[in-house]
């Protein structure tokens, strides 16, 4: 097959999307997923699709590929690929394209890989189905894909299997098996999700070289505007099946010409901007269930430019802006409304000053113990998995203390002992002067456990699915013995649900009728139940749409603030991190590397790994200026750490340090200044030079 | 008197039967009508695939229950022989009928003169009233045990999972064979195996009690004394038989079950519950992971109200849909146990037992035989349908 014969002069396009519609079909009713949506990509352009999730940005990939399973259909409009009606074409000609031409990377690297076969095997598999070619040519087309992906030793990672690799490395096969066959549109789906941030920059690095190598388009679906702005030329925003606003990179985040765009940047926290003169604003109300939504413009009720009469009155079309053909907006009021307005914080509030010391950790260490042979182990061939090394800090009452580090740093085991599910190795943890360190939670008193709570990550997980609303906080407050009698507890449990700011109605409700992030208010609410000190806050936000995460973070702060909770806010987003703490942990491997107030962690000197971190976490501002640290490699296991300081793996300073000092010995603390210190053998002389990380333009 | 012809058989059945249909109609008119409101069993009424088998087993159930409790449908008594009517064919009437008999042998009479339509309908109400019982029994053993075993892990898992392995490895008619010995029932091998596992229903109840109610003593001893109370004298009259190994309660015992039932009973919990206990096990050990019972960890919740509220409940849709189908294998085991004589009495109306008396002239006379295969049959496939829609339901919406 010859590449390319089909695209035909008077087509520029690769892929031409025309008033697309595609709904879903459901025992009850056709659900619309999308509604006319058009866009097009030009060869080698990179094209953005933005939106929260259900807002048909998928669907549009999946059309695409014409992979819509059995409830899905096209009900209107085209996709044509190189000028050719995907919808038209059988499927043998489908084939040809599917994989070939276009390719897609999905979201969960170990799903996209077949575990039972080797990565040679499947990387050649691709070019043997679609082309003549010889098998020993498609090993040396994957030998040199591999490289390409920038894959460590090639060879040894070719006669590997999935299971054997890295999460970070597995997506970079599934880079390299998209372009074994040089497709010409490639369609990534969320590919970095399920990545940790360094490696995540790492890819979205590659993706972005290897789109100029090969020139190939792409279509690059994410919530994350940040990532969109480092690898996109054009942007697309979606909203409830519908696009809202398309345009080039730099006219939608510097001229957006939609409040639904707008909005979106709104509630986003960036590190260029102070939390007083730029507040995050979340956006009110609910996204729209499909057949929910209203007349006329679907962003209307949530819109704060909404006219009565004006917006909701009939479908609203996508028009283009004045003085650029190239930028459209579904928005009628795009000439009455004044952009980029700045907008003050509505009520200031005060930084409550930190109280007393209400958690106090010191040397905290947790070992695990790991038979190397699960069946027949014994004492002599255990390995000991090191999660906790040394961990030592204070908190201070109605503080927000940011734990920050990847997967794997020993975070979640640190809230383990903490939350009394584990018991400490060595060192102490005290609260309210009251060792707890050995005790585990059966043993806890009922004061002790109300005392130290815990939001977890995952919305979806975090209430239990059958039981209603309401009981689940009455269970708690059953269990840490408030309230005198059933009545009592229950109106507790509705001042509860007042103090997350929902409906009482909310109490007689199942799980699975709430959203997202009325469900992650449920989990603060019974969090907050038995008058918590100490609220553990693992990711509380990251599983939530953007527009969402801002309000549920105001909410957490507000409580904070009333109860004078001491806050322990596991994260990896630097940007929530700067915009809500006081003091910042940064954790590698189980270390502490560096500890500080916000302003000291966020400006040099630097920990190197916290300078990679936050280099690599995306923003979304023109006007901001990274420096570029690209972390090699992933992170090591812990059952295997690296000798000395544990980051000298991937450190770009380790050259700095004479004597090889990085792989001999573990480093001692390092004070800088008061209450700031690091771990790292770098001298005094070498940390001055460090540059800021992210510098705004003015 | 004519015998009937199959026209007229049909009708004088569908006539008997009329009772079913009523109750059928109106079960699917009110599900049908308020399905949007039922939650699963609303939604299995979407699937055809489930509908069928609904009907088939509701079918079974509403024969069993109205010949059993209010003596319709049934034209004559089960046991009863007529002279004159050994291996006579389907609507042959009846010799010498008194007024206010019924005049025919519907499906004709088996080699012992009994009426095989009354037979038929007869041994469904004893299927009904055992298969799901001795079910729901496996299941509370099968629950307790593996909810434990999957939630605490390492040795307790090791050795539960191991007698599991050991009972499913034994040959389930060979154990049967071994139970029903007469010499091994004088050993009272059965009757202690009946007290270790009807104490788990026992415990069971208990524990849901005391875990639901914990944080409220008075509520909870209150509701504890009561069903203790009720389910321990209920446990106390089962495992007490005048004249047997248990005579302890002989005062108290309030009603006796038949040694061989009972024992046929516990063979079958016996071997059912190590399957159900691997798939609670399954379950549990995928439900832990969750963050909501990390929740009920953090606050101090213990072990058995997590299993029995937080991991339980949210394991029950392969729970229910196991549940039917295994119905439907007890159905075929009592079937099988029947067939050898096995524990029930040999004359009593049990499909097993009827098709075993008719096969040997099945060539000449095959009614008494095809009758309750075609029964056991349609009830085993119902279940099975019945599973496939509640499945299909329940990964849909």
């Amino acid at each position: 097959m010859v590449k390319n014969d089909t695209l035909s002069k008077d087509s520029q396009h690769i892929l031409e999307i025309n008033n697309l519609s595609i709904s879903f079909f459901t025992r009850l009713a056709e659900i619309p997923a999308v509604m006319n949506f058009s866009t097009s990509i030009e060869p080698g352009e990179a094209v953005g699709l933005v939106g929260e999730s259900g807002c048909g940005k998928s669907t549009v990939a999946l059309g695409v590929m014409q992979d819509l399973g059995v409830n899905g259909r096209i009900v209107g409009g085209s996709i044509k690929f190189k000028g050719q009606n995907l919808s038209e074409i059988d499927e043998q000609e489908l084939r040809d394209i599917r994989g070939n031409e276009i390719a897609m990377i999905y979201q969960e690297p170990m799903a996209s890989l077949n575990p039972s076969m080797k990565i040679l095997d499947q990387l050649i598999e691709v070019p043997l189905t679609h082309e003549t070619i010889s098998k020993t040519e498609a090993k040396n087309r994957a030998f040199e894909v591999v490289t390409d992906v920038k894959l460590p030793d090639p060879e040894r990672i070719l006669n590997s299997y999935p299971h054997q690799l890295s999460g970070g490395q597995q997506q970079r096969i599934v880079i390299a098996m998209a372009l074994m066959s040089k497709p010409s549109l490639l369609i990534l789906d969320e590919p970095t999700t399920a990545l940790d941030v360094t490696v995540e920059a790492a890819v979205v690095e590659l993706v972005k070289d290897l789109g100029k190598k090969y020139g190939t388009s792409m279509l690059f679906i994410s919530h994350n505007l940040g990532l969109i702005l480092q690898t996109c030329d054009r942007i697309c925003v979606m909203y409830s099946g519908e696009a809202v606003e398309t345009g080039k990179i730099d006219t939608v985040f510097n001229k957006m010409r939609h409040p639904y765009t707008e909005a979106l940047f709104r509630s986003i926290p960036l590190p260029g901007a102070d939390k007083n003169d730029r507040p995050l604003v979340a956006i009110p109300g609910n996204f729209p269930l499909p057949h929910e939504r209203p007349q006329g413009c679907n962003f209307g009720p949530r819109c704060d430019y909404f006219i009565e009469g004006l917006c909701n009155s009939s479908a609203i079309k996508m028009a283009s802006i004045e003085g650029n053909s190239k930028h459209f907006s579904r928005c009628i009021r795009t000439t009455d409304i004044t952009w980029n307005l700045k907008r003050k914080a509505t009520q200031t509030t005060d930084k409550t000053p930190p109280g007393e010391i209400t958690l106090h950790v010191d040397s905290l260490k947790k070992y695990y113990k790991v038979a190397a042979n699960e069946l027949f182990g014994t004492s002599s061939e255990m390995k000991l998995v090191k999660a906790n090394e040394t961990i030592s800090f204070d908190a201070h009452e109605s503080e927000t203390l940011a734990i920050v580090g990847e997967s794997g740093c020993g975070k979640s085991t640190f809230a383990k002992v903490l939350l009394g599910l584990e018991t400490a190795t060595e060192g102490e943890v005290r609260i309210n002067n009251q060792n707890i360190e050995g005790i585990p939670i059966e043993k806890r008193d009922t004061k002790t456990v109300a005392n130290i709570q815990m939001v977890f990550q995952n919305p979806f997980d975090t209430l239990n699915p059958s039981m209603k609303i309401g009981r689940q906080i009455v269970r708690a407050l059953e269990v840490f013995q408030i309230g005198e009698s059933n009545e009592d507890r229950h109106n507790r449990m509705l001042e509860l649900l007042d103090l997350v700011k929902l409906p009482h109605e909310f109490a007689d409700r199942m799980p699975r009728q709430l959203s997202g992030g009325q469900k992650q208010r449920v989990g603060i609410a019974r969090a907050f139940s038995g008058g918590a000190r100490i609220v553990v806050a693992d990711e509380p936000v990251s599983a939530l749409d953007v527009s969402v995460q801002a309000a549920v973070t105001d909410l957490l702060m507000e409580i904070q603030r009333k109860e004078k909770t001491t806050l322990l806010f596991i994260s990896h987003d630097l940007s929530l991190v700067r915009y809500l703490s006081d003091r910042v942990v940064v954790m590698y491997l189980g270390h502490v590397v560096e500890l500080g107030t916000t302003d000291d962690v966020f400006s040099p000197p630097y920990h190197p790994y916290t300078e990679a971190l936050l280099s690599a976490v995306p923003i979304a501002d023109t006007n901001v200026e990274k420096q570029h640290i690209v972390l090699e490699g992933d992170i090591p296991s812990a059952l295997d750490p690296p000798s000395g300081c544990p980051f000298q793996t991937r450190c770009r300073w380790k050259q700095k340090v004479p004597n090889n000092q990085c792989e001999i010995e573990v480093p001692n603390i390092k004070h800088l200044s008061k209450g700031h210190y690091i771990k790292c053998h770098l001298s005094d002389d070498n940390l001055e030079i460090m540059e800021p990380v992210i510098k705004i333009r003015n | 008197m004519q015998s009937l012809a199959w026209i007229e058989i049909i009708g004088g059945i569908s006539f008997q039967l009329l009772p079913v249909w009523i109750a059928l109609i109106l079960t699917f008119g009110f599900s049908i009508y308020y399905k949007r409101r039922l939650g699963l069993y609303g939604k299995l009424f979407d699937s055809t695939i489930g509908m069928i088998g609904f009907a088939i087993v509701m079918f079974w159930v509403f024969s069993g229950i109205f010949a059993g409790i209010f003596d319709w449908i049934i034209t004559h008594d089960p046991l009863h022989q007529v002279s004159g009517m050994k291996n006579k064919l389907p609507g042959t009437p009846m010799r010498g009928a008194e007024e206010g008999e019924y005049p025919y042998y519907l499906f004709g009479g088996d080699h012992l003169a009994r009426d095989v339509f009354s037979r038929m309908i007869a041994g469904g109400t004893v299927v009904i009233l055992i298969a799901p019982l001795a079910t729901l029994f496996s299941f509370m053993v099968g629950i307790t045990l593996g909810l434990s075993a999957g939630y605490y892990g390492k040795r307790l898992d090791t050795n539960l999972s191991f007698l599991a392995n050991l009972i499913l490895a034994f040959p389930v008619i060979l154990l049967f064979y071994l139970l029903v010995t007469p010499e091994i029932r004088a050993t009272g091998l059965p009757q202690y195996l009946t007290v270790v596992l009807f104490a788990f229903p026992l415990i069971f109840i208990a524990v849901l009690i005391n875990t639901r109610f914990q944080t409220t003593p008075t509520a909870r001893n209150i509701y504890l004394t009561l069903a203790l109370f009720i389910v321990g004298w209920a446990y106390i009259s089962v495992i007490n038989q005048p004249e047997s190994k248990i005579t302890l309660f002989n005062s108290i015992d309030l009603f006796d079950i038949d040694g061989g039932l009972l024992t046929v009973f516990v063979s079958v919990v016996f071997v059912n519950s190590p399957t159900v206990f691997r798939i609670v096990r399954g379950l549990t050990m995928d439900i832990k992971t969750r963050d909501y019972v990390a929740a009920a960890q953090t606050r101090g919740e213990g072990a058995w109200y997590i299993m029995l509220w937080e991991i339980l409940p949210n394991a029950r849709g392969p729970l229910i849909v196991d549940f039917c189908l295994r119905i439907g294998y007890t159905t075929i085991l009592f079937g099988t146990l029947g067939f050898f004589g096995l524990g029930l009495e040999p004359e009593s109306p049990n499909w097993g037992a009827t098709i075993n008396g008719g096969r040997k002239l099945l060539l000449m006379y095959p009614t008494p035989a095809l009758v309750p295969s075609f029964a056991l049959m349609s009830l085993v496939l119902g279940l099975n349908l019945l599973a496939d829609g509640l499945r299909e339901e329940s990964l849909r919406d």
